[in-house]
This record gives C-alpha cells, structure tokens and sequence, in this order.
C-alpha cells in the first residue's frame, strides 16, 4: 500500500514539474540585524514554494525570483520578514528584528520532519545557545537546563560535582521505570545511565548492606555533553508532541541540535571563563556552642560520662575547629577554555570545536574535568545529494568524595553532624589522624585519603544523507537517511585504604572496587518524506523506519583486604567480581501526513507501530497513534484586530510507551556459595513472560497570543497525560517465599497540569531594551487505578522518617508516615512534587553593548523527607540545640524534637522544601568593534554567577537533595547531601 | 535526470544495506545473566540436584542476623548500637509502639526475618519438587531429599512463628504445582495451629528419612559434619521437633524427641549442626562478627546480663566469656549504657551453631523437671553448670532442690546464659509469662508480645479479602 502511495506522488510531480517558470530573474541583497549587522546564514525563500537560499557569511544572497513575487526573510532568533519584489527591483536589504520567543524558528517535531514554531500544535519549549549557556555556565546540561523549561520539574540530587540532575517533565510518567526523558543529540539516541560506583555499599559508606544499591550518589551521564556545542534544545514535553517516538518516548523527548558550520569567512571564537566556586550555604555545624551542661542533657553515641571526659581530655571547648568549613568551605577554581572554528563553501561547511573545562569542588580533592572536541561537516554533493556527519570525543572526570547515606561515618555531612566542634581530628605532626570515638570514622581522612572517581571516555557520532529524488517549486521527495553511535566507557574507582579508621576495624581492611559500564546505543533510520503544494495546500507525507538497538555490559571486582597502599582489588583477601550483559532491540515504523491550509491551519496525523526485544512478545507491533490541529485564527482574512498579531488555537493527542527493563521477562535462579561449592537458589523476585510496553496518552490544548508585533506573547497550554498500566513490581504476600513479580502492569496514573508562559519586551528604545519571560507551571499526579494493594515504593525513604507510597486517588509522590491510623494505615503528608513553579528570565540590553541578564526560579510547595534536623539534633550540632523544648523548660529543643521523644512522629521530618534561587545572572560588555583592531570580529567580556542566592525555609545544604538518585518517585530524601555551590565567572570571548 | 537515478541509486543500496543487516528482525531474549529456574526444576541432572541441594544449604542461613538482632533486643540481652540508625536501640525496644500499635513498624527495617525464612521454606519446597521430577534419582535418593528440605523447613517456619506470635503465620504458603501459585498464599492461623503446622513438617521429614537408605545423593557442607547420613541426620530433626514440643509444652513429648535426637548428656555441650561461613565471594560470612571496641555498630550487651551472673560463670567472665568489657562504655540512647560488648565469633568465617547438645540437654532438664522427675532434671543442669565454672545446684542453691518454680527458674537462667544472642531469652519469658523479668520496660519503652504482620502481609489480605 504504502509503494503505491509513494508511486502517486512520483507519477504527480513530472506534471507539476513541468510548469517550470521562465520569467525568473536574479535579485541580490543582503540581510542584516537592526544594528545593521550581517545575519550570515540567513533563510531566503520564495513565498509559496520550496526554492530558497541562504545568506553567505557577510549576509549575502542571490536568489531568482518573478516579478511580483514575495520573498519571506528568516533567521532563528529574529522575527522574519516579507518582501516584494516589484519589477525593477535587482538589489534588496532586509533588516530583521530580533524575537525573544522564537516565532520563526523552525522545529523538529517528527522524526524526518519539522514545523515552522507559528504552526506547532504543541507547547514544545526550545532553548537557544544564547538561552542555554549564554548568561553563565552551569556545569552540566541538565544543570543549564533548570528554570528554565516551562513544564520541567529538574532538581539536583546533590551538589557534588559532575552533575547528578533528575528530570521530569510534566510530572511521571512511571513509578519504577525510569521517568527520564529521552535525549537525542544529532539523531543520536544517547545514553543518560546512571551507573552505580559501590560506594554505598558496605565496605565504602555503608548505605546499604548489599553488594549494590541505588544510594552510590552516582551521576547521570548527559553531564558529559558539552553545553557549549548546543546550538538549539528542543523539548517534546508529552506523548502528543512525542509520539512519533514510540516507546522510548513517555517521558518525552530533549533533541539537541549542536553548531553546524556556515558557509563565508572562517571564523575563529576563543573563550575563556575563570571563576570559583564556594558553598551556597553552610549550616554551621561546628558553631553550636558545647558545655559541661548540654553535655549532660543529650543523647550521645557514647554515655554522658564518657561525653564529658572526652570534653575535658579535649580542653573543655578551649579550642574549636570548623570542621564544616575545614571540609566544604575550599574555593574551588573553574576554568574553561573553549576554541571553534567555523567556515566552509556552498558545498562544505564545517564547525570544529575544542573545548577543555577543569573545575575544583569546593571540598578539597573533589572535581569535575571535561575535554571535548567536535568536527561538524555537511557536504552538498550535488542538488540531490547531500550528507553531514558529526564526530564528537568526549572525556570527563569527577572526583566526589563520599556523601549521603552512611552507617561507616564515611559521607561527610552524616559524619560533621555528629562531630563536636572541639573534638581534635586534624592530623598531628607525624600524620596520624585522631580517631573517632563517636562515629568511628576521622572526618579528615576522608577528605584526604578516600576516593570515589569516575572517568568516561565517550564517542558520539552521527551521519545524515538526504537523496533528493524531485526538487520542484511545488513539489520534493526525498529520502532521509540518519543514523547514529554512541560508544562511551565510563569507569568508576571507589577506595578506602585499609589503614583508615574504619577500615581497620572490619575482618579485611581496605576496600576497592573497579567498575566498568560500557554501552553501545545504535540508531539507524530512513524516511521518504514528500512535500507537495496544492494551491494553498501543503502536504507534508513521510513514511520510514527506525532501528534502535542498546549492548550493555557492566562489570566490577571489588577487593576487600588490601596490601598496604595498594588498590588493585586482584590483590584483595576477598575478592568479589560482577558482570551483568543486557541488550535490546526495537524496530519502529512510522507515517505521518500534515495538511498546512496557507498557515491558517495545520492538521497532522502520524502512528507508529513499535516492537521491541523487551516486550513478551517480541514480534507484536504495539501502535502508538497521534493527531493534532492548529488553528491560526489571525492569518485568516477576517481577522482585523492589529493588535493581536498571533492568535493561534490548537488541540493534540498522542500516545508513547515504554517498555519494562531489560531482565523483567526472566525467572532466573540465583547463584550462591557454601563451603566453596556453588548452588542454585530460587529467586525471590519473579519475572514476567507477557510483559507489555506501559502506554501514556496525553490530550494538550493551547492557545498563542502574539500582541503588539509580538512585543507581548503568550502560550498557555493545558494537558491530561495517563501512564495506562504503568509498571512496577508486584509486591506479593512475602508469606509466600516470593516478594514480588518484578515487572506486572499494575495501574494507571495521571498528570494533569497547566502552563502559561508570558514574553515581552516592555522597553524597546535606543538605548534600552528588556526582554522578560516569566513562566509559571504545575502538575498535579494522581494514582487512577490500581489493581494491586497499596504499597511503598522501593528506595523511598527511611521507615518512619518519611517513605513515599502508591495509594489509589493520590498521589505518588506523597510521603506517608506515622502515627498509625486506627485502621493500621499511615498517615499521609505532604508531596515531593511541587505545587507550582515559577521562573523569571530577564535581558536587558542598554548603551548598545551591556548587556544584564538573570533568572530567578521559584519552587513552591514542594516537601522533602529530611533527616537533617534529626542527624544534627542527635550529634548536638544543630544550631538552636541548646534551645528549651517549648514543652519541659528542662529539656533542649535538639533532644525533644527527636525520633523516639513523647510526641514526635513522621511529621518532624517532613518538612517544606520550597526556595527561591537566582540561577543565574550576569554583566556583559562587547568593546566596539569600532575600537578593535582589524583582524578582531569581536571581543566579549562580562561577570556571571550561577546559583548565587538562595531563599528557603529548609534546613540543610540544599532543598535539592535526593538520596537515591534519579528516581520518579523517592527522590526529596535528604541525609545532609553534598552542598550545593555558588559559581562566579569572569568571562572573555574573542572572535577573529 | 541522470543525477536522480543516481541518488535512486544510491538509496536502493542503502535500503540493501538495511535489509541485509537483519534492520528488522529483534531477539529473542534469554537470560544471559542467570540459569532459568524451569531448566532445573524440570527433570534436573544429579550436578543440578546437588546445585539445588547446596543453595538450599547456602539459603537457610538468610535472615539469621535480623533474627538473633530482633529477638536479642526484645529480649533484653543486647543491643545493636548503630550509631548512625537509632532504630535498633528506639523502636526495637518499643519506643514507637504507640505509634505502631504496640509493637514494630510493619513496614520497617525489621521484617527481614519474616521474608527470609518464608524464601527458605518455599526454597526448600523447590527443591523437593524438582528432585521429585528428577529420573536419575531414586524413590530412596526423594526420600532423602525431603527428608532434609522439611527438616530446614521446620527449623525456620518455627523462628518464624515465634516472632509473630499470636498472629500466626501463613501454614500453607504455595501449591508449587499450578502456575501462578504466589497469588495464593495460604490462611493466617493461631500460634497453636502454626506450632502443629511445624510439627507436622517435622514428623514428616522425619518419616522421609526413615526411607532414605543409608546415604543422601546430593553432597552436604562442613557444617553439617556428623548429620550426613538420613539416620544421624534424622536425630537433628527430632532436636528440632523437640524445640516444638517445648513450645507446645508436651514434655512427654519433648522427652520422647530428645530421646530420638543427639542429645548426649555426658557428650561434648558444643556438639551439633552448624552454618559455615567463609569470604568467599558469594558465600555469607558471619554477620556478627566484630573488633573489640568498635564504635560505630557494635553488638553490646546489657548490663543486667553481667549483673545477674553468678560469680565464676565462664559465659560472663574470664578468657572464654560471650561478652567482653569494653574499654569505654558505649551509650544507646538515653536509657542504654553498655560496659560489655558481644565477643562470641572471633572472626567473620567463625560457625554459628544451629542446635547443639548444650541446647538438648536444657530441653531435657526442662522436660524431666516439668515431668516430676526433679533428679534427672537436676543432674542435667548440673553437667551444664559445671561445664561452665559454676558449682552443683546442691552446693550452690540447696534450697531450690525440691521446689520446682525455682528449678523451673534456674532452667532459665542456665539457658539465658548458655543460648545468649542465639534467638531464646524472649521467647523463654513469653512461654512462661515472664515478661517481666526483663529489664528496661519504663517509659516509652515496651517488651513486643510479638512483631508486627509485616505490611505487605496486611495489604495482600486487605486488597484479597477471601
């Protein structure tokens, strides 16, 4: 069926093609920005057909045209123009004016297609260079993220270096599964593991008494992109803008575009940024004053006697340490330096990127490292062929030290909240370091002996191939060919040597673990894509298919009982070695058809038949369909209100999936050892044969406000996304001797929230211009259905600290806890999810070359689990301990609030998680390129600062905490993570 | 024109490029991680039955530490003074009872007992199941095999019960003939009818071993030195059943199993089964295992145990002692200081005993003191006294030889110190309705008449209501 359809439109176009024009002469002209400046690159097309060009490096066109004709100017990030060509016209400029919201930007909403932004039927967010990095530097690209997608709830799991960032957007879209969004970066589907390192296990901090946990504190590995490369991000924030992506998309979609070259001069950028990083905020452990007194009246992990004689042997208080500030307060020195080059012909152009970032944490031996370096070509063979490629090395580091979870005394904040200011634990003159008698563990060993790095090698690349079958003015067919690799090796090296305090204690003292992941993500496709204008009609049709494949192999030796200062774990007493394989496959075929009625309105249809070697049957194809309309009330002749510019209603549906991890099919047998002989076991955690794809739909409706020449837009969208059979595991009754089938469809949840986002330029003079969003979201999650009984979620809590639990009508985020109900059941508190957020993007651009920006972002409403007040009550190094309890003037506030007092229950540790932070903000100056030497395009110089101010109710580092990493729900728990740092940056650019 | 052949060309090699690579076609996936379960519990080879045989040997030792931890607590002997988790010194003592009405929190860190011994006992059933599709063994080799997996149920299906108390256990757990059996777990009974349920696993295994030849045919571990043909391995079952018998207090009962057992009442105390540890990765070592003086969760004692001792107790004091003094004490919250530390397993591969003589020959002081015979109780109290640097009854208490209640006592005591941290003392206070003689029970504080139904249990029932 589908041939015959594409042998339509072949026999079509000889008919179309055939009404080729004579009359066309050539007219030049050049494009420029309202400075007058030259917009190389530039988009010049002829109004109503496909024929167009783009402007050289110094803003430069020719096109051939008819008299009369209407050519339409446009250029991402400037509004676009329309200009007639009246008869004797040979030489045009076209001025464009910029456009903070983007209007013009053409956006890639299909897997071989796109659509002009003014046409989108979806709220897709896009975030430019400019937007991304162009203030400051945020570590990562998550981190650049942040505040700055409308319907994105982003949080940092710690503030430990090289990133750690969950990302959901528009709430879950799973319980278990992972919730994280999909990232394509150039057509690659790229890997976003993150890979645990051991050291939350028990011969490293002890979070957890098994060989491997989820509380490693471990990075998500989108930290090793390279912002600076991104040209443009695109967020598919839902099932109805991300359909055509099938089952790897429920959490939606982030497709990043990186700097394609462009044809004219070579140009030559160098950048420099030099900065420090500090901790945002301490709590002042070691500030809390000590007494004979207080010593008598609290709880200490060895008796009240034995408190006080420690006091005394340690003078009494005479001499304090801050040890908080011993171990967090380093300035941490950030340096990047970047080089690109960008240039080429009308037949070849090419980017190529250096770029090398070395920035210190600000606890001493803590760090994040990153080298990259990218080659971007695209070739035009001829009119019918052309391809591009993109080759992109990447290599990080991190160094991030111990935090978190603890039952070693070796995470750092567990271990300062129960470490007395007069404690003496700096080395003496011979190096050895006091022990500890409290927690067991020297704090400063840490710092300077035990080690938790993590290397990645990482190869990205990318190829594309379009064959122009038939390049009319009204019609073009052509096949798109993309494909992808990403092959990254990233090796984690968890330590502790065996003379550290700790250690020494245990039956094998010393500890290493070696782990390597590699994963090999390919992605191959092929698209026919056929464009054909009829009247005012255009059809936009495209059919193709998708391969995508993962190969993952995970492998670690952990060695307990090392040599002296030796690390290799194959020299251990006890050796433990690890290798777990997993792969999958899926093939994906895909149509699509969007009808554009003269950009009044656009209706697309599109489905996706997906299978997959994850599901129980391997050879069904589950459907995944799509449908959307826009109206564009304001290009309709009717419509004559000036004011409004923009009025654009639109409506979608899409449904996306996601299937279960690799392994959930299986019922294995576990292997086990006694008296060195090997034995099976049955497994406690069952899998599942018939295991389907979760599904999600989503409906969004919208509306698209452009007032005043677009001085004022609005979208405001709204949308109803379901999880259908989202799956987790199936507790069942432990009686049994079987705790659960690890992969079952157990019920529905759903997403429903609203998004308005408000860009304006409300001065736009000589020499001032503003330009303002504001954006404020929410979601509300709700479990529908729910066939199995309620129950905690895995990894979410601590008992009754606070454990999150799926409950049909609530929500899943909800943190439940005791006392216990008459009828048993807890009782529920508040939700880790906020209730709405807030963020504000200002640039103001004034005397032509200053240029002040900054983002201000609000969490409101959002409760974390946090042990923070408890872990430092209990260590007496909570600032207000020595408070009266306002119940018994007898007894300190830092004793009565906690666990196991008269009256205290889960209530004391939920707490309000809200904050306002200044993400960003920045001073930019460009010298006059009036005052330059010749040879100098430009020269940049400006100061910025990243998370520089932070308003929160909260107690503990950061209100951005979560213990057990990336998870849909569970995140929010909070055991004095790692700070999160303030960054300040003086910057310079130059371009030649 | 030309150039769009071409490009068609070129296309049409890129689609045979496709094809040829297999673009469409996605596997069929097998575990490349793990050997399935039907593979060997479908006719399984004589090296799977071992493999199966081994786990099971391997399995049964899961859940031991939260059990001894659990019930040592509750039971007043110890404490587990972690100190970055205060729930082992708060809530396993009963400070959050009130929240939890009256006991443990059911979805807390303390059900790791109850899942364990429930994968043990299902484990266990597994192992019979497949051995009975096994044609390369014979009726006598099945015999053998279920002989031993009830045996091992029984031990832990009893901890299992004791923990819940009153609210009974589930008796039967699975029907591991029809697919889709976990999603029928058996009814909750009372104590009574789970001490029968046990009972009857017991005798059963009992009468397997009976038909089970002279040799097994799967190999057992160093542990079970001694207990490796079904005949001695069969007096180890009737130890345990006489555990039951003690619990369901039919002395003539416990007396006729201890007759059946390896009880030896001039033998050496220490004789009996054991669970071996070693480094070895994937093997368990001995979780309680400690350096002296530890200070970050070390097993400490409560002072009541070196308090109550008598003088010259070699379980207390001197070189060979259970507990050790501590250079400093340690606190556990408020109420809790700790002089002594545990000091049972001198290193992490040190075995732990499952049921030794020591332990038989208390059932059998108990069982002959309740049966009237005081002088057979007596002397086998005295072999365990003067095993243990204490004089005889009648040197030492002259005035409790006649009086039963206080012969009763002196079992106690004599077991409180010879079974310490091994999952007894709280058990032996509830049978005789002696809670009180446990220290610490002020205040917040509270002794478990029994943990909590673990959550998951009471959602499951909630959720399947029949």
């Amino acid at each position: 069926m589908r041939k015959n359809f594409r042998l339509l439109w072949v026999l079509g176009l000889f008919f179309v093609g055939l009404t080729l024009q004579a009359q066309d002469r050539a007219v030049s002209g050049k494009v420029t920005d309202a400075s007058g400046s030259a917009l190389p690159g530039a988009n010049i097309q002829v109004k109503g057909t496909n024929k167009g060009t783009t402007a050289n490096s110094d803003g430069m066109f020719t096109i051939n045209v008819a008299s009369g004709a209407k050519i339409v100017v446009s250029s991402i990030g400037f509004t676009s123009k329309e200009v007639t060509i009246s008869g004797g016209t040979s030489n045009v400029t076209v001025s464009l004016s910029e456009d903070s919201r983007n209007l013009e930007e053409i956006v890639v909403t299909g897997l071989a297609t796109s659509v002009k932004r003014t046409n989108l039927a979806n709220a897709v967010t896009s975030l430019s260079a400019k937007q991304l990095t162009g203030t400051t530097r945020p570590q990562t690209l998550d981190g650049a993220m942040n505040g700055k997608l409308i319907g994105a709830n982003i949080s940092a799991n710690s503030g430990a270096p090289g990133g750690g960032f969950s990302v959901r957007l528009r709430g879950i879209s799973s319980i278990n599964l992972s919730s994280e969004p999909l990232y394509i970066v150039d057509g690659v589907y790229v890997n976003n593991s993150q890979f645990q390192t051991g050291a939350g296990t028990g011969s490293f901090n002890g979070a957890t008494g098994q060989t491997s946990g989820t509380q490693d504190q471990a990075t998500n590995r989108i930290a090793d992109i390279n912002p600076a490369d991104i040209e443009n991000v695109e967020v598919l924030k839902g099932p109805s803008a991300a359909a055509i992506y099938g089952t790897r998309a429920n959490a939606g979609v982030i497709i990043i575009t990186t700097k394609k070259g462009k044809a004219g001069k070579t140009s030559i950028s160098f950048g420099q940024d030099v900065g420090y990083a500090e901790a945002l905020r301490l709590i002042g452990m070691q500030k809390t004053p000590w007494d004979a007194d207080k010593i008598s009246k609290g709880i200490w992990l060895v008796s009240n006697d034995e408190m006080l004689d420690l006091f005394k042997a340690n003078g009494s208080g005479s001499k304090t340490v801050d040890y908080e500030k011993e171990v967090y307060g380093n300035k941490g020195l950030l340096r990047t330096s970047r080089l690109s080059l960008s240039g080429g012909t009308d037949k070849i152009k090419f980017y190529a990127a250096a770029n090398t970032t070395k920035e210190d944490g600000i606890q001493k031996n803590t760090g994040f490292n990153r080298a990259s370096v990218r080659l971007n070509l695209d070739y035009k063979l001829n009119d019918f062929v052309d391809f591009s490629i993109g080759s992109n090395y990447l290599n990080t580091f991190t160094s991030r030290s111990f935090s978190g979870n603890d039952n070693n005394g070796v995470s750092l904040g567990y271990n300062l909240a129960y470490l007395p200011n007069w404690l003496e634990q700096r080395p003496d003159a011979q190096g050895v370091y006091p022990q500890n008698p409290l927690t067991g563990q020297n704090i400063l060993e840490v710092v300077d002996k035990a080690q938790n790095l993590e290397r990645t090698n990482r190869f990205i690349q990318s190829f594309a191939a379009n064959f122009n079958f038939i390049k009319t003015e009204k019609h073009s067919l052509k096949l798109s060919v993309q494909g992808g690799l990403d092959y990254l090796l990233t090796e984690s090296d968890a330590y502790m040597p065996d003379n550290i305090q700790f250690q020494t204690r245990r039956a094998n003292p010393g500890a290493a673990r070696l782990t390597k992941n590699r994963n090999i993500n390919t992605n191959l496709q092929a698209f026919l894509v056929d464009q054909l204008s009829v009247n005012k009609f255009n059809f936009n049709t495209s059919v193709g298919t998708v391969r995508l494949e993962t190969n993952q192999e995970i492998s670690y030796i952990q060695g307990d009982g090392l040599p002296s200062n030796q690390r290799n774990p194959s020299l251990a007493t006890v050796r433990t070695p690890f290798v777990n394989f997993a792969k999958w496959q899926d093939v994906g075929l895909v149509a699509q058809e969007e009808i554009n009625w003269d950009d009044k309105v656009i209706a697309t249809a599109g489905i996706r038949f997906d299978k997959s070697s994850l599901n129980g049957d391997n050879q069904k194809y589950y459907a995944f369909p799509k449908a959307s309309l826009a109206v564009n009330v304001a290009n309709f002749d009717f419509w004559k209100v000036p004011a409004v510019s923009q009025l654009k209603l639109r409506a979608a549906y899409g449904e996306t999936g996601n299937p279960a991890n690799f392994g959930a099919l299986f019922t294995s047998t576990a292997s086990v050892i006694i008296a060195g002989q090997s034995g099976l076991i049955s497994p406690t955690s069952n899998g599942n044969a018939g295991i389907e794809p979760e599904r999600a739909t989503e409906i969004e409706a919208g509306v698209d406000l452009g007032l005043f020449n677009n001085r004022i837009s609005i979208e405001a969208s709204v949308y109803n996304k379901k999880v259908l059979n989202y799956i987790d595991a199936f507790s069942l009754s432990p009686g049994t001797g079987v705790s659960q089938i690890a992969a079952f469809p157990v019920g529905d949840l759903q997403n429903r929230g609203f998004e308005l986002g408000i860009t304006a330029v409300p001065v736009q003079k000589e020499n001032i211009t503003w330009n303002t969003t504001f954006n404020i979201w929410n979601n509300i999650t709700k479990i529908t259905r729910l066939i199995v009984p309620e129950y905690q979620v895995g990894a979410s809590g601590f008992g009754a600290f606070g454990t999150n639990r799926i409950r049909l009508g609530e929500s899943p985020n909800s943190w439940y806890g005791t006392p216990l109900l008459p009828d048993g059941s807890r009782t529920r508190y508040e939700a880790s999810q906020p209730k709405v957020q807030f963020s504000w993007n200002n640039n103001i651009t004034f005397f032509k070359n200053f240029e002040l920006s900054f983002l201000l972002h609000v969490s409101q409403g959002n409760y974390n689990a946090s042990l923070n007040q408890e872990l430092t009550d209990e260590g007496g190094t909570s600032p207000d301990w020595g408070t009266a309890s306002a119940t018994d003037r007898n007894i300190p506030v830092g004793v009565a609030r906690q666990l196991g007092q008269p009256g205290i229950t889960t209530r004391q540790f939920i707490v309000d998680a809200s904050y306002i932070k200044l993400r960003e903000v920045a001073l930019y100056y460009n010298i006059p390129k009036t005052i330059l030497p010749k040879g100098l395009e430009g020269i940049r110089v400006g100061f910025s600062g990243n998370n520089v101010f932070m308003s929160t109710p909260y107690f503990g580092y950061d209100p951005e905490a979560s213990n057990f990493g990336n998870r849909p729900v569970g995140g929010g728990v909070d055991l004095l993570s790692f700070p999160s740092s303030r960054r300040l940056f003086f910057h310079l650019n130059v371009n030649f | 024109m030309k150039k769009t052949y071409k490009s068609i060309l070129i296309a049409s090699c890129t689609a045979l490029m496709l094809s040829s690579c297999g673009f469409f076609e996605v596997e069929n996936s097998v575990d490349p991680n793990a050997v399935s379960l039907d593979a060997v519990s479908n006719n399984p080879t004589d090296k799977q039955i071992n493999q199966l045989a081994i786990g099971l040997q391997s399995t049964v030792r899961s859940g031991l530490v939260d059990f001894y931890r659990n019930t040592g607590t509750v039971g007043r002997e110890i404490v587990y003074s972690a100190s970055t988790d205060n729930r082992y010194f708060n809530e396993l003592l009963g400070t959050e009872s009130t929240n939890f009405n009256g006991a443990n929190d059911p979805n807390g860190i303390f059900n790791t007992y109850y899942s364990a011994f429930s994968q043990t006992r299902r484990r266990a059933e597994v192992v019979i199941k497949s051995a009975e599709t096994a044609t390369v063994l014979s009726e006598a080799q099945k015999s053998g095999i279920r002989g031993f997996a009830k045996t091992l149920q029984g031990l832990v299906t009893l901890n299992m019960l004791n923990m819940q108390g009153k609210n009974g256990i589930r008796e039967t757990f699975s029907d591991l003939s029809s697919p889709g059996d976990q999603l029928k777990p058996g009814k909750f009974g009372t104590y009574e009818s789970g001490l029968v349920v046990v009972k009857k696993m017991l005798d059963d295994g009992a009468a397997e071993l009976d038909k089970a030849g002279t040799a097994f045919a799967f190999p057992l571990t160093g542990g079970y030195t001694g207990f490796t043909t079904p005949a001695t391995m069969k007096r180890f079952n009737r130890g345990i059943a006489a555990r039951v018998a003690m619990y369901q207090k039919d002395f003539p009962g416990m007396i006729a199993t201890l007759n059946q057992s390896f009880l030896d009442l001039n033998g050496s105390l220490t004789t009996g089964p054991n669970f071996t540890f070693s480094t070895t990765a994937g093997d368990a070592v001995n979780g309680f295992f400690q350096a002296p003086d530890d200070a970050g969760a070390p097993y400490v004692a409560f002072n009541q145990h070196i308090t109550s001792a008598e003088a010259g107790d070699t379980r207390v004091f001197g070189p060979t002692a259970k507990v050790r003094q501590r250079t400093t004490p340690r606190q556990s919250g408020p109420a809790i200081t700790s002089t002594h530390e545990v000091r049972m397993y001198t290193t992490n591969t040190v075995p732990v005993s499952i049921l030794r003589n020591e332990e038989l020959i208390l059932m059998w002081a108990e069982a002959q003191i309740q049966a009237g015979t005081l002088a057979t109780g007596i002397a086998a109290l005295d072999r365990i006294r003067t095993a243990h640097g204490l004089r005889t009854l009648a040197q030492a208490k002259p005035t409790i030889l006649t009086n039963k209640d206080a012969l009763i006592d002196e079992v106690l005591n004599q077991r409180r110190y010879s079974l310490f941290f091994e999952g007894h003392r709280w058990f032996d206070a509830k049978r005789y309705a002696k809670i009180s003689i446990l220290p610490l029970q002020t205040g917040t504080f509270k002794v478990f008449e029994n943990f909590n139904r673990p959550d998951a249990e009471v959602q499951w029932d909630a959720r399947n209501p029949n």
